[in-house]
């Protein structure tokens, strides 16, 4: 049985599904009856959902329009 | 592609000049986020932004359709972001900051006992509830702040891999870096951003 500190260790990998078959196994297993474990992936998975949501700022209003006015100035093809 | 993609991309086609501001305003920030991964100046990384609006609608009517919409900028924005930095002769060498960053990061953030427990529960995190939206805005920004002080290989990593969505393949052709190298720097990335944000989530 894999050890929590291996499952940690070794997290990235299952996520990304980049672990071979029975290592993946074995962390599944592992997480079945881990609550800690189970917790501390849903957590990287929540931490990967927060980085998806930061958001960046809007352009400024001159940046903006600069930009669309080159758009507009584009010919077009139909 | 997605239908909603297809949608946008049929009115910027037709000319749709509102649908290109909401492109603007949705992807501006990101592409000089992007920019900056390759470039630490903030002028070469705006001007590389500005060819990247230029390359996107000139090439509207070229672009295949094949990857999603903001893939096709990014992969754009990539490219010019480069071939900027080669020409200013700071390309920065990702193979090698990634070796260096996995030698000497002593940052290790996970407590375990000698038989390989965790030496503290792993508790759910209080300000991620539904009911706590708030603590969610608050969450958002701290790890948004957490990225930034990342070193820059990881940093570049998750925002490809994580923030952008790119697949391992191309990180690693853009980067120019290994299978490995990505896994080690991701790992080590999230697994201080999540420290980052236990932090956050269980303050009282
Ligand atoms: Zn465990």
């Amino acid at each position: 049985m894999l050890t929590c500190e291996q499952v940690a260790a070794q997290a990235t990998d299952y996520m990304e599904a980049t672990a071979p078959l029975p290592r993946r196994l074995g962390i599944w297993a592992h997480l079945r009856i881990c609550p800690n474990c189970r917790e501390y992936l849903r957590q990287l998975a929540q931490t990967i959902g927060l980085l998806q949501r930061s958001p960046t700022p809007p352009p400024d209003t001159a940046t903006e329009d600069a930009l669309v006015a080159l758009f507009a100035a584009q010919p077009k093809r139909d | 592609m997605a239908g909603e993609d297809a949608a946008v991309l049929a009115r910027l086609r037709a000319g749709d000049q509102a649908a290109f501001r909401e492109l603007v305003r949705a992807r501006h920030g990101a592409l000089l986020r992007l920019a900056g991964t390759f470039l630490r100046n903030r002028a070469s990384a705006e001007e590389v932004v500005q060819d990247t609006w230029l390359a996107v609608i000139t090439g509207l009517h070229s672009y295949s359709g094949e990857a999603p919409l903001a893939a096709w900028i990014n992969g754009i924005l990539a490219n010019k972001a480069k071939t900027r930095a080669v020409r200013d002769g700071r390309m920065v060498n990702f193979s090698a900051l990634a070796q260096a960053e996995a030698a000497d990061d002593p940052f290790e953030p996970e407590r375990f006992l000698a038989d390989g427990h965790w030496a503290n529960p792993i508790r759910p995190w209080a300000a991620m509830t539904p009911e706590r939206e708030a603590g969610d805005r608050e969450m958002l920004a701290v790890v948004a702040a957490a990225l930034e002080t990342l070193p820059p290989a990881q940093r570049a990593v998750v925002l490809l891999r994580d923030v952008e969505g790119m697949d391992s393949a191309s990180i690693c052709a853009t980067l120019e870096i290994t299978e490995a190298n990505l896994r080690v720097l991701l790992h080590r990335a999230r697994t201080r951003l999540r420290a980052v944000a236990n932090s956050a989530g269980n303050a009282p």
